[in-house]
């Protein structure tokens, strides 16, 4: 694929230690903490993220423990309501959101592109440093007496609510700038710094994926902090925008909200959609099938996304007529998410397939989200929306992309370019494992929900009517099983860290940038700068003494 | 705190009765009530079609993993196509017909729920936290978290909200709709099985949402003619005792405790409750009040204050803190009876 393969001849017999990586090129707190090396920003996010990852997932567990019992088995309606908001937020606004661009697309974007960091470094540590002073009021939030308006903060409520609203809304405010100025940063690198012989179309789709997400970041976010701005001078000075007894209007909070918030489920999805198009290819050691419909269909559902808010208020009573336009559309973008589903299997389909982890995660990422992407069809439709609304049907459906598939095809990332960014592979069995107890575990979980939901089982109930205890069980025990399962994934990549195997210069057998960049990278990615001029996933050009032996 | 006091949606409803249970049946949704039939008719035809493109997907896929699974350490790809035009084409234009048809099919039914049959009864719900308040056409009375209707006769609602936003979720008539402050919302069905269902709150509203809960019952004309809703035991003190206790389980229990606990308002009963026991005699307790322009007062007890305090929480409020910091809502619209029942469940509350 490169111009420079010599350099990598050479450099793959004596992979690690000898030579100077991000890793190990300078020591010490500073230089970590004011590094403006994009790879040390990527894991610091990695490690920021992560640990409000466990955070989320530990509220989750209690939500779900707590729902053992029809009458609630651990708190208080208002302390069960606090926990279930405090899952939402955190998960949301501090994990997903910045969780893939923030560590594997900091980390893997400037090399895929052939560039030696992002085009703005400084501007990208701030971004982190604003993540975490969001982070940190959040945490205040909490310390503050909590709150309890849910991660949607609609108003009246929010607005009347005697709890720590404007701490975490700033927090919020915060963190949006963070998710702006990442955007920013991956926009102008992706524009300017893309190697010699780097076309558009020579680009890895995990850049077209990254590129969009972008977009959708820049201009979608600022909406949310008007948003929260507005809330907040409501509580503070009784504007009246939103409350209706100053003549406000609450729906328009739900409009305002939404605005951003749906473009932000593709501000979320589409870097996932990006790590599983890398890693069907690599794994199948095939090119993409359909590379161009893949990279236009990801510009296609960033602009759609923006026309399609008004599917979370279909029983707000809006007029039938854009009740028309907005289910439209929804069913609209389910095509070229269809599309992408197609592709990846086609891709597969003839492929060379190692089943190693980092596939494993991948297929399990291919049969959820096929899950949740056919159950957000059914809640396209009007008449069927209406009764599955703010039920365990959209909680279910919900976690299938976001978790199921988001957090997955994290996972997913991570295994894949673990060795690629710390020189060392983890025990292959324990993550195999692990990805078998979290599929079981996770669809365990949220199939119950499905169930219970299209019953009518409401979301954001502390409390139950008895009928529904068996499907609230199942799904505690299955939580409790993928609590098992991440548990066990976060043991053995830290333990690979102390004590994992040298992972190979190319360890699966990759051909675009990031995997023909020494292993890991030394500072500025590259011993020369890369030229491109073979195609994107030309998998002829692939050196195979550089890649491990094959995981049977 | 006071939401441990109350677990059970049965002591939210006035009359106690067996709640409905959904249908023990496998299914994926509970038994239709009512004549929205085109929802279920959707709901299991996406069903299906979802389940096909499941099957298809995994399919693929576990024929892939088998067939074509990496045996060797330089297995290339079995084919390295990355293109089929007519492939493309129909996994394109084939699932946007079929969502088409789905949006057709979806969109028809949403605006058959949107206006009710002229023939209709009018009813009106009034949703606060965290309750349900019925009114009836051609009657005066309102019913407090249970609902009476005629079978096989059009209703239509019209929702108000007087805090927060609640939604009107009837889950086996298929029938949601947000309640939003400040604006009139409708919303209709025609029931076609007797029989009690589930009324939630779909929208989240704070502490006890998860109680906010209604009983439905749908019974014959005949039933429906003798206003059931209209019905209330007060003839004897004992009854009326009684029957204030069913009002205070629908209304007043999510704030106000009856054993001194303190909750979101003050406890009736305890050694800071209503009303104190001086042998046989029943007497107001004294406590200290906020009126409206911030000065405070010291008042007694007695029917007046209650009665006042009930339709206009904030002319005296509880000078104590927190009930200083809280609204209740107003209950304005309680009828006179069901008040006194309340002042006889109070009074029969009183402790030495």
């Amino acid at each position: 694929m490169t111009t420079n393969v010599p350099a990598y001849e050479v450099h793959a017999g004596e992979h690690g230690g000898a030579k100077p990586n991000f890793l190990n090129v300078t020591k010490g707190f500073m230089s970590w903490a004011a590094t403006l090396d994009h790879k040390r920003i990527g894991i610091m996010y990695l490690i920021g993220v992560t640990a409000a990852f466990l955070a989320g997932g530990l509220f989750a567990l209690l939500v779900r423990l707590h729902l053992w019992e029809p009458t609630g088995l651990l708190f208080d309606n208002a302390t069960y309501n606090q926990i279930f908001t405090l899952h939402g937020a955190f998960m949301v606004f501090i994990f997903v959101i910045p969780a893939i661009p923030g560590s594997l697309g900091n980390i893997v974007l400037p090399i895929m592109l052939g560039a030696k960091d992002v085009a703005l470094p400084r501007l990208n540590l701030l971004s982190f440093y604003l993540w975490v002073t969001g982070t940190c009021f959040a945490l205040y939030a909490i310390l503050a007496g909590g709150f309890d308006t849910g991660w949607t903060f609609y108003a009246p409520y929010s607005l009347y609510s005697t709890q720590a609203v404007i701490s975490i809304g700033l927090g919020i405010f915060i963190l949006g700038f963070s998710s702006i100025f990442t955007g920013l940063n991956f926009i102008v690198t992706t524009h300017k710094l893309r190697a010699p012989g780097m076309t558009w179309f020579r680009m890895p789709l995990f850049v077209w994926a990254i590129y969009a997400t972008s977009i959708l970041q820049v201009l979608a976010t600022p909406v949310l902090g008007i948003t929260i701005l507005l809330v907040a001078f409501e509580r503070l000075y009784g504007v009246g925008i939103f409350d209706p007894r100053l003549g406000g209007d609450p729906v328009l909070f739900e409009h305002f909200f939404w605005f951003y918030s749906h473009p932000a489920v593709y501000i979320m999805v589409l870097p996932a959609f990006g790590i599983i198009s890398e890693l069907v290819t690599v794994h199948s050691r095939k090119p993409l099938f359909g590379y161009k419909l893949i990279a236009f269909s990801s510009i296609a559902i960033a602009v759609i996304s923006f026309l399609v808010w008004g599917h979370h208020m279909f029983t707000s009573g809006q007029s039938t007529y854009a009740m028309f336009a907005f289910s439209f559309l929804t069913f609209f973008v389910a095509i070229p998410t269809a599309i992408k589903e197609f592709s990846w299997v086609a891709t597969i389909w003839k492929g060379s397939i190692a089943m190693n982890s980092p596939m494993l995660y991948t297929l399990a990422f291919l049969i959820i989200f096929a899950i949740g992407g056919l159950t957000g069809v059914i809640l396209g439709a009007l008449n069927v929306d209406i009764h599955l609304h703010d039920t365990y049907f959209v909680v279910a459906h919900f976690h299938y992309v976001m978790m199921g598939s988001i957090a997955l095809a994290f996972f997913a990332g991570l295994h894949h370019w673990w060795p690629k960014i710390f020189g060392v592979i983890y025990n292959e069995g324990l993550a195999k494992l692990a990805c078998g107890i979290i599929f079981v575990g996770f669809n365990a979980t949220f199939i119950p929900q499905f169930v219970m939901g299209s019953r009518g089982m409401p979301r954001r109930y502390a409390t139950y009517i008895e009928d529904y205890q068996p499907f609230h069980q199942a799904s505690t025990i299955g939580a409790m099983v993928l609590g098992a399962g991440v548990a066990l994934m976060v043991g053995y990549l830290v333990h690979s860290l102390l004590a994992g195997k040298k992972a190979m210069q190319n360890h699966w057998g990759g051909v675009t940038l990031d995997w023909l960049s020494p292993t890991p990278p030394p500072l500025e990615n590259f011993d020369e700068a890369p030229v491109v001029t073979t195609e994107v996933y030309d998998y002829s050009t692939l050196d195979l003494k550089t890649t491990q032996t094959p995981v049977r | 705190m006071i939401s441990t006091l109350i677990q059970d949606p049965k002591n939210y409803v006035e009359n106690p009765a067996k709640l409905p249970v959904l249908s023990d049946k496998w299914g994926q949704l509970e038994p239709l009530a009512s004549t929205f039939d085109h929802v279920d008719g959707l709901f299991y035809f996406t069903y299906v079609v979802c389940i096909f493109f499941f099957v298809l997907i995994t399919g693929v896929l576990a024929l892939s993993v088998v067939k074509y699974r990496r045996k060797t350490f330089d297995q290339p790809a079995a084919s390295n196509v990355t293109h089929n035009t007519p492939l493309e084409v129909i996994w394109t234009i084939i699932p946007l017909i079929i969502v088409m048809v789905m949006f057709v099919w979806g969109w028809k039914g949403s605006n058959d729920m949107l206006v009710a049959p002229a023939d209709a009864r009018q009813y009106k719900a009034v949703a606060k936290q965290w309750n349900w308040a019925f009114s009836y056409p051609g009657s005066k009375v309102q019913s407090y978290n249970e609902l009476w209707l005629e079978v096989d006769k059009s209703a239509a609602f019209t929702l108000q909200s007087t805090d927060v936003l609640h939604a009107f979720f009837l889950p086996g008539m298929r029938v949601k709709r947000d309640v939003v402050p400040g604006r009139q919302q409708t919303a209709w069905f025609r029931p076609t099985k007797t029989g009690d269902y589930h009324l939630f709150c779909a929208e989240y509203c704070g502490q006890d949402h998860s109680k906010m809960y209604a009983l439905v019952h749908v019974v014959t004309a005949d039933e429906y003619a003798k206003k059931p809703w209209d019905v209330l035991k007060d003839s004897t003190p004992a009854e009326s005792i009684a029957s204030g206790e069913n009002i205070y389980k629908a209304l007043c229990i999510s704030c106000h405790s009856v054993n001194g606990t303190p909750g979101t308002g003050p406890s009736w009963g305890g050694a800071k409750g209503l009303f104190a026991k001086d042998g046989d005699k029943v007497i107001g307790r004294a406590r200290e009040v906020v009126l409206a322009d911030g000065s405070t007062q010291t008042v007694t007890v007695d029917e007046a204050y209650i009665k006042e305090s009930i339709a206009m929480p904030n002319a005296k409020k509880v000078a104590e803190l927190p009930y200083r910091n809280n609204n209740m809502s107003a209950f304005a619209d309680l009828d006179e009876r069901r008040v006194n029942c309340l002042i006889a469940y109070m009074k029969s509350l009183a402790s030495n």
